[in-house]
């Protein structure tokens, strides 16, 4: 080798390049970079950790609830802490982590994603969302835990204008406040879908979740006003002394049920819909086959929406309500059933003959299933008036709700969580841990929620925190579930938050999924694709079809 | 005299007429919302009315009719005056759309002077129900103080609205009126316009429902 070749060689090599991914988790790291962020993907992880925070407040609070009911006569929990316990437990759970649990973070999340746009409609108004949900619901915790509030989650009047001696007010203040939040990301993502879908995404070309969070907006942006006006009557009757629902004036409190349940039999939907388009990704993405009846599905979405805002009296049925009434009620439950169970038809036709892979997200999918089924027929026999008569206000009916929010919404967001976690964090997890994670929760669900279906058919009542001993066996027999089903939950922010640092790299598209988000990169840049997809190709193209005719 | 009228297009549109129609998307789908907080109490007040037909009869019988027609037309010319604002903000004419949304923020103060002094005239003929230390003396029907207590949160909600609209109206203005403004952002007056309408929208059915039905 002579002098000159020497230079030569010295010429050819490459100038250090730093390894500095530009995806939207580093492309700035500035704390102020997070907290005024207008990026769909970041809002959608400040959600995730806020109401994962609320989730632990909420689940504590669950735990103190089945720790006191361990004994029969009362004496870990007095009558009165044990109504604040519980009501803590219920509205942080409900309005704290259910509402915005799956729309406000895979939705946030994926939304843009899925249908080809660079963000949601309006981005700030995103952020303001996530605002205003964090200040108020911080404020009604703090209340919660500093004052108490012992009305239940439902607020029933009289009880809550007059009788009860709690912090009302402030709580009912704060629940106003959250509302908002649901109301903007509910219009923000109806806009988005309308209008920011990619060249060539059709309706019928949009991801079944994205059908989901279409119908859940509609309830968002219709349903919680009412609750906003219930409220703020109750407020108005506390504070400066209206009668509206005060029988000794005149008044009726009947009617805040009303326009109560007006509100939060849809809000039902509003938690189960989004876990049901987290479903049909989940099966299809691990049977490896084009979803069956995309329009069944599409369309029972929008139906479950609708008729789930006629179906409110079925909660009422013994609250002096007409028998014509009750019949009415009592059918249109009935008929909301139905476009439920075409899901879950459909994915049972998707699933069948499929290749199938039980990974972490599919074994959360099948046993969604098996929660919901349960959840869903137990939810068909309080429809009935007669059998309502039976066990209307007893474990019964908690448990019927428990297979629901967390049977299909916890467990779908779930499932949802550790499919799409290698797109959102770019990491893959454990997959053992998560395989015996989705198996406790399972176990641990049915071992804390099936004893209390008997209890609740033998005549135990809800919110009581004395019972006669007679029950105690299976009250303990849920309690031991409940600490099984904690481990279900600790294991993943375990191993998910491990997996941030120590995770393998995950590419681009680890399950061989179909769908625009897995297009980009992972995690996605800043704006999502480096060009606008042109979208010509149907959804779920998976190689495996089911024959439709 | 007339200038350049357009929008600013974000980075998340592909054009101004995709930034356009969202933006006006967005607005109706609030509406939608706002229209479902009224309902809540338009159905509430119907169902009272149902129910004890003679008490309601009582209390609309004692709301100031004259002031709620009034209003009822102030209300209407307002509007408008925002739909002047709205035509000359697409013809580029800044001045007289200046104009326009003063008069309309103006018509809606006259409105809520009307309304402050027709709650004054309630509270001097004691109907003011839940005032714990002032008499009710309208009739001793229990049914009659609750549409009483209905009518002050229906028209009290309204007021709220109309003070923010009003507040959105003179923050615009002030907006507009600095140059450049209908070049970047000629859609935000029309978003106004809608919301502006809209309130008034809803005092056409407060109307009726406190002060014209059983009268």
């Amino acid at each position: 080798m002579n002098p000159s070749d020497a230079a030569l060689r010295d010429l050819r090599v490459p100038a250090p390049v730093l390894a500095v991914p530009d995806d939207y988790l580093h492309v700035e790291q500035t704390l102020g970079s997070w907290i005024l962020t207008t990026d769909h993907k970041r809002i959608g992880i400040l959600y995730l950790v806020s109401i994962t925070g609320f989730f632990v407040l909420g689940a504590i609070a669950a735990g103190l609830i089945r720790l006191a009911l361990i004994v029969p006569d009362g004496s870990i929990l007095s009558n009165d802490v044990y109504n604040r316990v519980f009501t803590l437990h219920g509205v942080i759970m409900v309005w704290f982590f259910l509402v915005p649990s799956i729309p406000n973070t895979l939705g946030n999340f994926l939304l843009p994603l899925m249908i080809g746009a660079k963000d949601v409609a309006f981005p700030r108004l995103n952020l303001l969302s996530w605002y205003i949900f964090v200040i108020a619901s911080l404020f009604t915790v703090f209340v919660m835990i500093w004052g108490g509030v012992d009305t239940g989650w439902t607020f029933y009047t009289p009880l809550s204008t007059q009788y009860s001696n709690s912090y009302v007010l402030t709580a009912v203040f704060g629940i106003i406040v959250v509302g908002f939040s649901s109301i903007l990301t509910g219009m923000n993502f109806m806009v988005t879908v309308h209008k920011l879908r990619a060249p060539g995404m059709t309706w019928f070309r949009l991801p079944l979740f994205v059908w989901s969070l279409y119908a859940t907006s509609l309830i968002l942006v219709l349903a919680t006003p009412v609750l906003t006006i219930a409220l703020i009557l109750l407020f108005a009757d506390r504070a400066f002394g209206l009668a509206i629902f005060d029988p000794a004036n005149g008044g009726d409190p009947v009617l805040f049920q009303h326009l109560f349940w007006f509100y939060s039999h849809p809000v039902v939907y509003v938690m189960v819909l989004p876990g049901m388009g987290v479903m049909s990704e989940l099966v299809t993405a691990f049977s490896y086959k084009k979803i069956f009846g995309y329009k069944f599905i599409a369309f029972s979405s929008v139906g479950i929406a609708v008729i789930g805002f006629f179906v409110w009296g079925h909660h009422m049925f013994y609250n002096g309500m007409s028998p014509f009434a009750g019949l009415t009620f009592s059918l249109m439950s009935f008929i909301v059933a139905v476009p439920s169970a075409i899901k879950v038809y459909n994915w049972a036709a998707t699933i069948h003959k499929g290749s199938i892979r039980l990974d972490t997200p599919m074994l959360y999918a099948l046993g969604w299933i098996g929660l919901f089924v349960i959840g869903g027929v137990t939810g068909l026999m309080l429809a009935s008036t007669a059998i309502d008569g039976q066990v209307h206000d007893t474990y019964f009916v908690v448990a019927h709700f428990h297979y629901i929010m967390v049977g299909a919404t916890v467990v779908a967001f779930m499932g949802g969580i550790h499919f799409w976690w290698p797109k959102i964090t770019g990491r893959k997890y454990s997959e053992p841990w998560g395989r015996v994670s989705a198996l406790l929760m399972f176990i641990g669900f049915n071992m804390t929620f099936a004893p209390q279906y008997v209890l609740g058919y033998m005549g135990m009542p809800r919110r009581y925190a004395v019972y006669p001993p007679a029950y105690q066996v299976l009250n303990v027999l849920s309690s031991a579930g409940a600490t099984v089903l904690a481990l279900a939950y600790i294991f993943p922010m375990i191993y998910l938050i491990w997996s941030l640092w120590y995770g393998e790299e995950a590419g681009d598209n680890p399950w061989g999924a179909k769908g625009l988000e897995w297009l980009t990169t992972s995690p996605p840049p800043k704006h999502n694709f480096e060009h606008t997809p042109m979208v010509d190709f149907d959804p779920y193209d998976y190689p495996n079809v089911t024959p439709e005719k | 005299m007339s200038t350049a009228v357009g929008i600013k297009v974000e980075e998340h549109f592909h054009n101004a007429e995709q930034q356009r129609e969202t933006a006006k998307l967005g607005m109706w789908v609030f509406l939608l919302t706002e229209l479902l907080l009224f309902s809540g109490l338009f159905v509430s007040a119907l169902v009272i009315r149902v129910l004890h037909p003679d008490s309601v009869t009582a209390v609309a019988l004692h709301l100031k009719f004259w002031i709620g027609a009034t209003n009822t037309a102030i209300l209407i010319v307002s509007s408008f005056c925002m739909s002047g604002a709205i035509e000359s903000s697409r013809l580029g004419l800044r001045r007289p759309m200046i104009f326009c949304m003063l008069a309309t923020a103006g018509l809606g103060v006259l409105f809520l002077m009307l309304k402050g002094y027709e709650y004054d005239r309630d509270y001097v003929e004691h109907m003011t129900p839940f005032l714990s230390f002032r008499r009710y003396e309208l009739v001793g029907d229990p049914a009659s103080r609750l549409f009483t207590d209905l009518y002050f949160v229906i028209t009290g909600l309204h007021a709220i609205h109309l003070t923010i609209g009003i507040g959105i109206m003179l923050v615009m203005s002030w907006l507009a009126s600095r140059p450049h403004f209908l070049e970047r952002h000629q859609n935000r007056i029309e978003i106004t316009g809608l919301y502006w309408h809209f309130i008034d929208l809803i005092w056409m059915i407060v109307f009726p429902t406190l002060y014209l039905l059983n009268r």
